[in-house]
């Protein structure tokens, strides 16, 4: 979907169509989770902190989230995609890959199939989207930002190595700012310079990603559409209003924080066995500490006080001032309905 | 120092107590054997500064006497070569020189400075408990209890196996949260009541040396370590601190459903049925009616199911219960008794397996195990 959250404000709100408008943190310490078309093209991004998004855009209308909303459009747009396939791998609430080699539904043409969905998805949102169409997933992910918004493109294998060598590094799916800069670091700008790697340099440099790496750039992927993509995480993470110095605060705040992990925990049937505590601190460094334990951590108390220990090591930091707090849980054993689960001796 | 040992006889010492030498040891010298010499007597002592086990030897010929340092690999691994024959040691030990001469040769290799190894823990008598235990009660405790323990690193106390002390009996209780063994013995007793948490590791090593044992094993124990001395060991470990949950109040006490099964004949249709059930799971389950139990299991990613009765004595409700097959098997496993009696309330409550009969009068051995859900 194009500018998804943003698109739906001014969809339901007219007054804000045309105007450079962001979808964030109701104080300007929250971060951009989407902009307006209109916003990017001042330089407004989604994740930036809203005081740099209004630096960049002083006329910025900041509007807060409906994530309410935007999950029930995200379901009309997925029930879409599986009236056409049932290989639908979803990636967001507004992004999926399907598999459409033998649709259920529609031409037998991926690109008409595309234009069918698009369509049918304006027709019953009043939004934009766009989509890429390659025989793969990592070619047809990157394909969906040629056109962007309300557009698509279609990469014919015959053109992947041409389009591939032209792909600036960091327009690769799977390559992140980090990445992509220490890619730049061993000179690697572009496809073609990826091609001239090695795969063990690659793999020696970024581990198992560099297998991925040395593969891509050769438009090999072949991974299949999951429809039953586990979850890999669960967790929660709070900005607070204003920094926090206090140990005593931060624990309180802590507690929160892991009721509501493990609240969710709850609700997906998961149990965990690693946690991580991540802490953001007013500088905006960004740290995380977690441990893993050889049992999932089922009592809540422990889940609490085992976290309490990890913000514990950051103790020496708290005068910085902790800006976000978060913890998470992965390492998931997740139930399906219908699993046996061992009882235990409630001591 | 100087000192002329049987090659078999130290390499059989040796081997007993080098089970402690921990392959990741946080200090170097631990690698080592402590060798003691003094008025014709070898003492060896290893230790992972946890557990530290030692052992004497008488020696008749001898000359001189100090500590050494030895280290334990290269010992072992040279006298396990040596046919059964006198070796000299000669120790020099102002440079740490040790030479082995056998029979045709001559074998050298560098200590460490005996009295860098790490003094061994004493006893606080003030407050120590002390009791003579049959060497077979000890053995039994630990071999019918030590499975069930657990691997909690949130929860250390649950490693070890919760020993008892009454004016009545002697108690080992060991439990992973899943299972619960609680083994009981009324021909050990002490004067006063006491308890303590033996660890995992030094349990295990008091279960390879016990069945040599003949005599009384001397127990003593303060609130950090305990202290068994056996004839020819004296094993020495750090306790389990904190507070051993209250194993008695979750044994389920009113169990109406019970029934009496062989317990092999169990165990063998358990082992074959278990195959077909689902490999994250292990759930199998028992279907109890009048005087017959139906034991299934099924594996529907693989469409795989297995279904077997076997007679027994019941006449308890109709009931259905699932249980993890590798717990099962491993309770029956350790019970000795020909029948067991399955003692269960619900599907949702804890089954209990215990001797139909006793084997001998001073024991009481109980197994608890907590039941598989279906999640719905």
């Amino acid at each position: 979907m194009d500018a998804f959250y943003a698109s739906i404000e001014q969809r339901d709100f007219p007054h804000l169509k045309g105007q450079p408008i962001a979808v964030g943190g109701s104080s300007d310490r929250g971060v951009v989770a989407a902009a307006s078309y209109e916003a990017r093209k001042y330089g407004v991004r989604s994740a930036m902190p809203v005081k740099t998004a209004l630096k960049k855009c002083p006329h910025l209308i900041l509007t807060p989230p409906r994530f309410k909303v935007y999950k029930e459009v995200s379901k009309i747009i997925h029930s879409i995609f599986h009236e056409y396939t049932h290989l639908v791998e979803p990636l967001s609430l507004d992004e999926a890959f399907l598999d459409v080699t033998e649709p259920l539904l529609g031409p037998a043409s991926a690109t008409l199939i595309a234009k069918e969905i698009r369509k049918r998805i304006f027709d019953e949102t009043q939004l934009t989207a766009s989509a890429g169409i390659s025989y793969n997933k990592f070619l047809a992910k990157v394909c969906s930002d040629v056109n962007k918004p309300n557009g698509q493109f279609v990469l014919p294998p015959e053109k992947a190595t041409d389009f591939i060598a032209e792909l600036p590094i960091k327009r690769f799916f799977g390559i992140g700012k980090v990445t992509a800069a220490k890619l730049h670091d061993m000179g690697v700008n572009t496809g073609a310079d990826l091609l001239k790697m090695e795969r063990s340099d690659l793999v020696r440099n970024f581990g198992k990603a560099g297998g991925y790496f040395y593969n891509i750039c050769r438009g090999i992927d072949l991974r299949e559409v999951n429809p039953t993509r586990i979850r890999k995480s669960v967790g929660a993470e709070r900005t607070f209003e204003t920094d926090i110095t206090n140990a005593e605060e931060l624990h309180h705040r802590l507690k929160g924080i892991v009721e509501k992990t493990l609240s969710h925990m709850e609700r997906i049937n998961a149990r965990g066995k690693t946690i991580t505590v991540k802490v953001k601190y007013a500088d905006f460094e960004q740290q995380t500490r977690s441990k893993t334990y050889a049992n999932y951590l089922d009592l809540s108390y422990l889940v609490y006080t085992q976290a309490a220990e990890l913000l514990d090591t950051y103790s020496d930091q708290f005068h910085r001032g902790i800006r976000l707090l978060g913890m998470s849980f992965t390492n998931l054993n997740l139930h399906e309905r219908n699993t046996p689960v061992q009882l235990t001796i409630d001591f | 120092m100087k000192f002329v040992v049987s090659s078999t006889e130290l390499l059989s010492h040796l081997n007993a107590i080098s089970k402690v030498i921990s392959n990741k040891n946080t200090l170097p010298i631990l690698d080592n054997f402590l060798f003691d010499l003094r008025d014709s007597k070898l003492t060896v002592t290893a230790s992972d500064l946890e557990s530290t086990l030692i052992t004497s030897i008488e020696l008749d010929n001898t000359d001189g006497e100090g500590v050494i340092a030895i280290p334990a690999k290269i010992l072992i691994d040279t006298l396990k070569e040596f046919p059964e024959q006198p070796l000299t040691f000669n120790i020099e030990l102002s440079n740490f020189a040790i030479d082995i001469y056998s029979e045709n040769g001559k074998f050298s290799i560098v200590g460490q400075n005996g009295e860098d190894f790490p003094a061994l823990p004493e006893l606080d008598e003030a407050n120590a408990s002390k009791i003579d235990v049959p060497h077979d009660v000890l053995l039994s405790g630990i071999l019918k209890t030590l499975f069930a323990t657990a691997d909690d690193e949130l929860r250390p106390v649950m490693n070890g196996i919760f020993v008892e002390l009454s004016t009545e009996d002697m108690t080992f209780v060991a439990s992973d949260a899943h299972k619960l063994v609680r083994y009981k013995r009324a021909d050990a007793k002490a004067d006063v009541a006491a308890s303590f948490i033996l660890p995992k590791k030094p349990a295990g090593l008091l279960r390879n040396l016990l069945p040599k044992e003949e005599f009384d094993v001397k127990l003593e124990f303060d609130d950090k370590n305990a202290f068994f001395t056996l004839t020819n060991f004296k094993l020495i470990c750090r306790l389990v601190e904190g507070r051993y949950p209250a194993y008695q109040s979750v044994i389920p006490q009113n169990n109406p459903n019970q029934l009496t099964v062989d317990r092999l004949e169990l165990y063998n249709t358990l082992k074959r049925v278990s195959v077909f059930s689902n490999q994250a799971s292990n759930l199998i389950k028992l279907s109890l009616q009048t005087n017959q139990i139906v034991v299934s299991a099924q594996d529907i990613d693989f469409s795989i199911s297995a279904v077997e009765r076997l007679n027994c004595t019941y006449d308890g409700d109709e009931l259905e219960i699932g249980f993890k097959s590798v717990f099962l098997l491993e309770i029956l496993s350790n019970l000795s008794a020909a029948e067991v009696r399955l003692e269960l309330s619900d599907p949702t409550r804890a089954g209990i397996l215990v001797p139909a009969e006793k084997e001998f009068e001073d024991e009481d051995v109980l197994m608890l195990l907590m039941p598989m859900m279906i999640n719905s």
